[in-house]
């Protein structure tokens, strides 16, 4: 089985890059563990880009930055399904504006049968800045990033021999 | 008129919004595209090494990093007094031809195409790449995400990385392309050329064949006579690397050509309060609002700009489609020149036309003999001071403008990105779409706001190069306002 975990965003743009964060993060707590069937990695694309990125794999972990216009509470964790993102609210990079939404680009992948993953989680971390250029996230949202690692690797162990020491 | 100020709130969440404020009559008083504003880029530049640049810009945006980073690249050759091997311009442009492919497909098929492909006035929800193989069948999906698949590998082979390239030097490129890459490249370009045509076919077989679109493109709604911007080669052709950047009148006559590192002495910036973002105008006419016309400064650098400050296309086939765009859309040829063609909604004819150009212009380059010689960086002998760097990025003009200490660490950083040249025509475009629309007693449909956004699509403006962050971060909204500043009607981009 082949899983892809890809962190969305800007990692100059303050909060908006704390998805490249925990991807960076999960490769550097799997970096002594050999996980030969799981491909770790970054992207700043969103729509028919980011299905793109997903063929071949089993399954995709997304992590990206989501901003809630009420009751915002930022570094708050949400583990969303691909029908999440079709029913309540896109995250910050899913859906490109020249293109289109993640979720009509997998249901043209279905449709044309590309062969994309049958199980796709997001987890959407609630950010605070993303309208200023600099490469620290805000304080609540850098909190955030080991423990949304550890969920990830939590999920993947349950798949994978993942040892870590 | 009545005086409409809008609440500054309203810019900052976070999405690109068109704002259409009625009078009391119900008719259009006016309208306002809004960016929101992200800071602090050139400060988050300054004190780095210069030679990061073109990896630190091709994290402005995930749709054209290819762009910023070529324009990055050719500041530093200027900025580090270098000049690259001929390869390596070669191999760059073949580079850079590989982007555009999948740039202007992924416009015409997902963004652009969607609203003739399926009609104008279709529901939301189906006007989408999806739609578009319901209508015409699985085997355009297919050769789309193949287009995109070959061209994104040919980017990876010869940038270093798919997304975000990193071979661009000052003077150079960080790797030769071997005898393997050409012949697999080659390949792949003759079957572009084979796409581009089969895509200008499409376009004449769905869009030209039929009259109420034609009738819609030559409408006045989509139709602005302005000044237009491109860069041109040395025998006045398209050429998206390198050349000189030429301005015509409204009119077609040459206004002014002039070395991309003079930028500054032809282009200043309007500052509007209800907007962060500048608006680019041609300094020598000056600014005289959001009016058409040769006595306004206002110009326009989109395919269809590139197309009427030429005096044609560099390769063959581009050159059989250009003259074939001139002469169904009526433009007559003055001194061995076509007027320009004013109509917006051509632009994306006009985009297809430089799909063909970029696809054989790739495949010339990849077939010259001197494509894999191996010397592809020039020694740096001199001291960094400053230095600017221009392409045509799909959506306009780009131009990168660093300055350095000695030690080529940047003391000043200065982009004018492609969509910042046609904030002025984008906002002239959506007002004008808006007022032949919406007249008083209209009924507002979702079909009816699409025509509107269809003003703006044509230029595919990326608010996150705009304002230096990223894609699809920001939707599009289109929100009515009575004439007391109540919302009366809203739509946004994507309906899943």
């Amino acid at each position: 089985m082949k899983t892809l975990v890809i962190g969305l965003g800007n990692p100059i743009l303050t909060d908006d890059g704390v998805g490249v964060k925990v991807a960076y993060q999960i490769q550097e707590d799997l970096c002594s563990v050999p996980h030969p069937d799981i491909d770790i990695t970054e992207a700043s694309v969103g729509g028919l880009h980011l299905m793109e990125t997903m063929i071949g794999y089993d399954q995709v972990f997304i992590i990206d930055a989501i901003i809630l216009e009420h009751q915002p509470q930022p570094g708050k964790v949400q583990r969303m399904a691909i029908d999440d993102l079709r029913n309540l609210s896109p995250t910050q990079h899913s859906a490109s504006a020249h293109d289109t939404t993640l979720v009509t680009a997998l249901d043209m992948a279905k449709r044309i049968g590309l062969s994309i993953p049958t199980k796709i989680v997001i987890y959407a971390i609630e950010v605070e800045n993303v309208l200023e250029f600099s490469e620290t996230t805000t304080s609540e949202v850098s909190k955030s990033i080991p423990f949304v690692a550890q969920k990830i690797i939590d999920e993947l162990a349950i798949d994978y021999n993942l040892s870590i020491s | 008129m009545k005086r409409i100020t809008i609440d500054p709130i309203t810019r900052l969440e976070g999405h690109g919004k068109i704002e259409i404020f009625l009078n009391e009559e119900g008719e259009v008083a006016n309208a306002y595209l809004q960016i929101p504003e992200l800071r602090g880029f050139e400060q988050f530049c300054i004190g780095r090494p210069a030679e990061e640049m073109p990896r630190i810009t091709n994290r402005i945006c995930g749709v054209c990093p290819e762009a910023h980073h070529m324009a990055a690249t050719k500041a530093l050759d200027a900025l580090f007094h270098v000049e690259p091997p001929s390869v390596t311009k070669k191999l760059r442009e073949l580079f850079y031809s590989a982007f555009y492919v999948t740039d202007h497909t992924v416009h015409f098929y997902a963004l652009g195409g969607p609203d003739f492909i399926l009609g104008p006035d279709s529901p939301a929800a189906e006007r989408n790449i999806l739609g578009v193989i319901h209508k015409v069948g699985v085997e355009i999906g297919k050769k789309v995400i193949n287009t995109r698949k070959r061209n994104h590998h040919v980017i990876q082979m010869l940038g270093g990385r798919g997304i975000h390239p990193v071979a661009g030097l000052p003077g150079g490129w960080s790797k030769a392309m071997t005898k393997e890459e050409r012949d697999e490249i080659e390949g792949y370009a003759k079957e572009n050329v084979e796409f581009a045509l089969f895509s200008l076919q499409l376009f004449e077989d769905i869009v030209l064949a039929n009259k109420t679109y034609v009738d819609l493109i030559l409408s006045d709604a989509f139709t602005h006579k302005t000044y237009y911007m491109g860069t041109v080669d040395k025998n006045n052709q398209v050429n998206f690397y390198d050349g000189m950047i030429r301005v015509v009148g409204p009119d077609g006559k040459e206004f002014v050509k002039y070395h991309p590192e003079d930028y500054a002495k032809h282009i200043a910036e309007h500052v509007e309060p209800w907007s962060y973002l500048k608006f680019p105008y041609l300094k020598d006419i000056g600014w005289k609002g959001f009016v058409d016309g040769k006595d306004s400064g206002v110009y326009c650098a989109t395919p269809l700009s590139r197309l009427n400050a030429s005096d044609g296309m560099a390769t063959p086939k581009a050159q059989e489609f250009y003259e074939k765009f001139y002469e169904t859309l009526g433009s007559k040829k003055i001194n061995g020149r076509y007027q320009p063609v004013h109509y917006r909604l051509a632009t994306h004819w006009a985009r297809l036309i430089e799909l063909l150009y970029a696809a054989e212009r790739m495949l010339e380059l990849v077939q010259d003999p001197e494509i894999t010689d191996p010397n592809v960086r020039a020694p740096i002998t001199e001291k960094p001071d400053e230095g600017i760097g221009g392409v045509e990025a799909p959506r306009g003009t780009l131009t990168h403008h660093y300055a350095t200490d000695e030690n080529g660490i940047l003391t000043k950083v200065n982009l004018i990105v492609g969509t910042t040249n046609n904030y002025a025509p984008i906002s002239m475009s959506i007002k004008k779409a808006a007022q032949g629309l919406i007249k008083k007693g209209t009924i507002i449909s979702d079909g009816l706001l699409n025509m509107i956004e269809m003003a703006f699509r044509n230029y595919d403006p990326c608010m996150s190069c705009a304002t230096h962050s990223l894609p699809g971060q920001m939707p599009l909204e289109v929100v009515i306002r009575n004439v007391d500043g109540n919302e009366i009607e809203r739509l946004s981009q994507f309906i899943n």
